[in-house]
């Protein structure tokens, strides 16, 4: 009997596996289905009553805004229905939507996604190519800031559209800077007399760097010339300039005048510190200014990275975009685009950027009396506004997410678990190039 | 004379043949008895051993999670997962993994064995205690995680509190290379002590008290009665415990993505989260598939060796 139900659990893997070579997609290098958008124009009007639902990552203290511009959407027609859902902070968006795509049910008809991801998704045909839709139903994409399109593009396919974006900012105690005489850095040479004179004013860390996530080091890197991936698709942080940069890091980090919190309670605990007056500074995102302004019992100033030793001050794009996954019927997408292009159109925006702290995404808006009326309200926003036309796209490489993980925990290990810059570099470097070899 | 059909020497000797039956009854008693198991072992085959199959064929391809096409890549995965940077991280985590096992196994049969001791008394205090101490297990691993990532806060944590009240300096749990698996470990063992000590409560009272009675008479002390009644009796439980514990702490996951992500600098990755790494961050599912497959080669050949072993050392006789 024993050997009866062996052959017969043999039989059935044997079976699996050759069933498995016939599965989906299976030996094929063919390139994953993009767009299915018919391009018949009418093929995009939403003909019949139609539930969706729309994912994101928008935290509770958000909750009554998203109900707010949610029932403004299905007040404004009578066929759409939409059910916003909060899935979690953008990883856990991520790891949904993928599960969800690779078993093909359960999909959102509207998802948001960390620009992080835009390319991934645009490669491997998660999100929908709105290209069609765009042409077809005739939607104006020129009043978005060209930065902010280029970040919900890949390989010039609209796979997404801009929706809540951000950039790094320094945000610090402008109470005490005022009181101090303390001034913001134009250029990173004079960033150290900066952090030395912050520490000293708060007596704890003259500023905090995310370890937690490249996104927020990343750019001093690009700045001072390194590449991160060469045209030649390797890694260039062990060159001269990165050295450099990793080392100032680490000079700054053992004088006891930055942290680098890494690990998952690090924002959390990284913004507390700030609260508290124990840190003078922080770099963090301009989404989160209404956050530090809520909880900080002081002024709360917000100012540009300083510029890198070559002059350059660019930045990078944060926050998200907004995609239609393309597992989808035709129906269900047609729904989603009609709410897409509420949620990402001017006067939403415009309301996501005064109860948070995104930014404004229309060239429009800079230059009329509402960009006039904005900074009113919120003055500390002027050196984004000064700095739009410098927040460049993210790198897109099929290999960033990996290429990320490897970088921040090899920084981690420099910075906080004393590793040595100069082996752990060369070590690095090492891994990530065969990361970009193998998927690059 | 007619022609009869030719006999054969043995029918002409005995009559009338005895038509032979096709299955014999034993033979057909193990086909009904076969049949009655078909549905488990479909539903075996198709949520355990087809996604096990399903993991060994993705080990071989290129897949990404996302793409819905792949292509064979041969063996590349697994010169990866041996020789390349795979490798380094396939042993971190073994080590990990295995130092977290043994940290649960410790806790959970000395800790719990020791509780049981302690709280052997059949009163209703002790009945209240054991409760309290019991609870933890049921406590979704999430709040347990969320609840001592608030404990073990450097600047904030009760922990440090009450080191500093000792005069000591803050210590950065989470963060530290040397103290964040502990860390984990700590959240765990919160969690099993009280589930080891019902276990071995429970076996200890099936122990008949008529051994105890003779040994006292025969002069042995109560620690020698516990080494040689006790002990001896509980090996079953306690070879149950460390089966379920060891195969239950090896898949580890939660407390390790809530409390720390596998960091710092890998040092709490173990082998699940490892797996999770490449498939969910990385978009490796290629080399998920072949982390997990390893992983369940090793899982399996160690629960065969333990099961091996305790046919020769465990004491059933309680």
């Amino acid at each position: 009997m024993k050997k009866t139900i062996s052959l017969l659990l043999a039989l059935v893997m044997a079976l699996s596996l050759c069933a498995c070579g016939n599965s989906t997609g299976g030996q094929t290098s063919q390139p994953p289905a993009q767009s299915n958008a018919p391009a018949d124009p009418g093929a995009y009007e939403v003909t019949e009553p139609i539930t969706i639902t729309w994912w994101h990552a928008l935290e509770d203290q958000y909750s009554a805004d998203v109900e707010r511009i949610v029932k403004g959407f299905n007040d404004s027609q009578d066929l759409i229905t939409v059910e916003a859902q909060y899935i979690g902070a953008y990883k856990d968006v991520n790891e949904a939507l993928v599960s969800a795509h690779a078993a093909g049910s359960g999909l959102p008809a509207v998802c948001v996604a960390n620009t992080d991801y835009v390319a991934q998704y645009g490669a491997n045909g998660v999100f929908e190519n709105l290209d069609a839709y765009i042409s077809g139903t005739g939607y104006d994409v020129t009043d978005f800031s060209t930065g902010l399109l280029l970040s919900s593009q890949y390989e010039g396919k609209q796979v997404a559209m801009p929706f809540l974006h951000s950039t790094q900012v320094i945000y610090y105690n402008k109470t005490m800077a005022d009181e101090k005489g303390i001034t913001i850095p134009e250029k990173i040479e004079d960033f150290e007399a900066f952090l030395k004179a912050g520490a000293e004013a708060c007596g704890g860390y003259g500023t905090m760097i995310p370890g937690w996530d490249q996104w927020y080091f990343e750019t001093l890197y690009l700045n001072e010339g390194v590449k991160i991936i060469t045209d030649d698709n390797t890694c260039d942080l062990n060159s001269e300039a990165a050295l450099k940069m990793t080392n100032q890091f680490h000079d700054w980090y053992e004088a006891g005048l930055i942290a680098w919190p890494f690990g998952p309670d690090a924002s959390s605990g990284m913004r507390q510190t700030f609260y508290e007056g124990k840190t003078f500074s922080v770099m963090h995102t301009s989404s989160l200014y209404n956050n530090y302004v809520d909880n900080c019992d002081f002024e709360v100033g917000m100012a540009w990275y300083p510029a890198a030793s070559t002059g350059d001050k660019y930045s990078e794009v944060g926050g998200c975009v907004l995609g239609i996954p393309a597992k989808n019927d035709q129906a269900t997408k047609n729904a989603a685009w009609q709410f897409l292009q509420y949620l990402v159109g001017k006067e939403v925006n415009m309301d996501w950027a005064k109860v948070t702290g995104y930014i404004p995404t229309r060239n429009s808006v800079l230059t009329t009396d509402e960009g006039v009326k904005f900074l009113e309200e919120k003055p500390a926003f002027k050196c984004v506004f000064d700095n739009l036309n410098l927040i460049n796209p993210r790198i897109q490489n099929a290999a960033w997410s990996e290429l990320a993980t490897t970088w921040k925990n090899y920084m981690d290990n420099m910075m906080n678990q004393g590793g040595d810059i100069s082996s752990e570099s060369e070590a690095m470097v090492e891994e990530i190039d065969e990361i970009l070899a193998d998927r690059g | 004379m007619t022609d009869s059909p030719a006999r054969t020497p043995q029918s002409g000797q005995t009559g009338i043949q005895e038509k032979k039956p096709l299955l014999t009854a034993r033979t057909k008693s193990k086909i009904v008895d076969f049949l009655f198991v078909v549905p488990a072992l479909a539903l075996l085959a198709l949520f355990t051993y087809y996604p096990v199959a399903k993991l060994v064929q993705i080990s071989f391809t290129d897949w990404n999670l996302l793409s819905p096409t792949w292509d064979w890549v041969g063996p590349k995965n697994w010169i990866w997962l041996f020789t390349g940077s795979g490798a380094k991280y396939l042993w971190n985590s073994l080590k990990i993994t295995f130092l977290y096992s043994l940290g649960e196994i410790f806790a959970t049969l000395v800790g719990g064995m020791i509780l049981a001791l302690i709280f052997s008394r059949m009163t209703r205090g002790f009945s209240a205690m054991r409760a309290i101490l019991f609870v933890p297990k049921y406590v979704a691993m999430s709040s347990c995680a969320v609840v001592f990532m608030w404990i073990l806060n450097t600047d904030y944590g009760v922990l440090n509190y009450f080191l500093s009240l000792a005069g000591a300096a803050p210590v950065d749990w989470l963060g530290q290379k040397s103290t964040a698996l502990i860390s984990v470990l700590m959240t765990t063992c919160w969690r099993v002590l009280g589930y080891g000590m019902m276990i071995y409560l429970s076996a200890m009272i099936g122990i008949s008290p008529q051994y105890y009675e003779a040994a006292a008479l025969d002069g042995a002390t109560r620690t020698q009665q516990f080494f040689s009644i006790t002990l001896p009796l509980l090996s079953p439980t306690t070879l149950f415990l460390l089966v379920t514990t060891f195969l239950s702490s090896m898949k580890v996951f939660q407390s390790v993505d809530i409390l720390t992500e596998g960091g710092p600098s890998r040092s709490t990755e173990v082998f699940v989260y490892l797996i999770y790494r490449y498939a969910m961050v990385d978009f490796r599912m290629d080399r998920a598939a072949t982390s997990a497959v390893m992983f369940f080669v090793i899982l399996l050949a160690i629960t065969v060796a333990t099961m091996k072993y305790s046919n020769n050392s465990v004491n059933y006789d309680s």
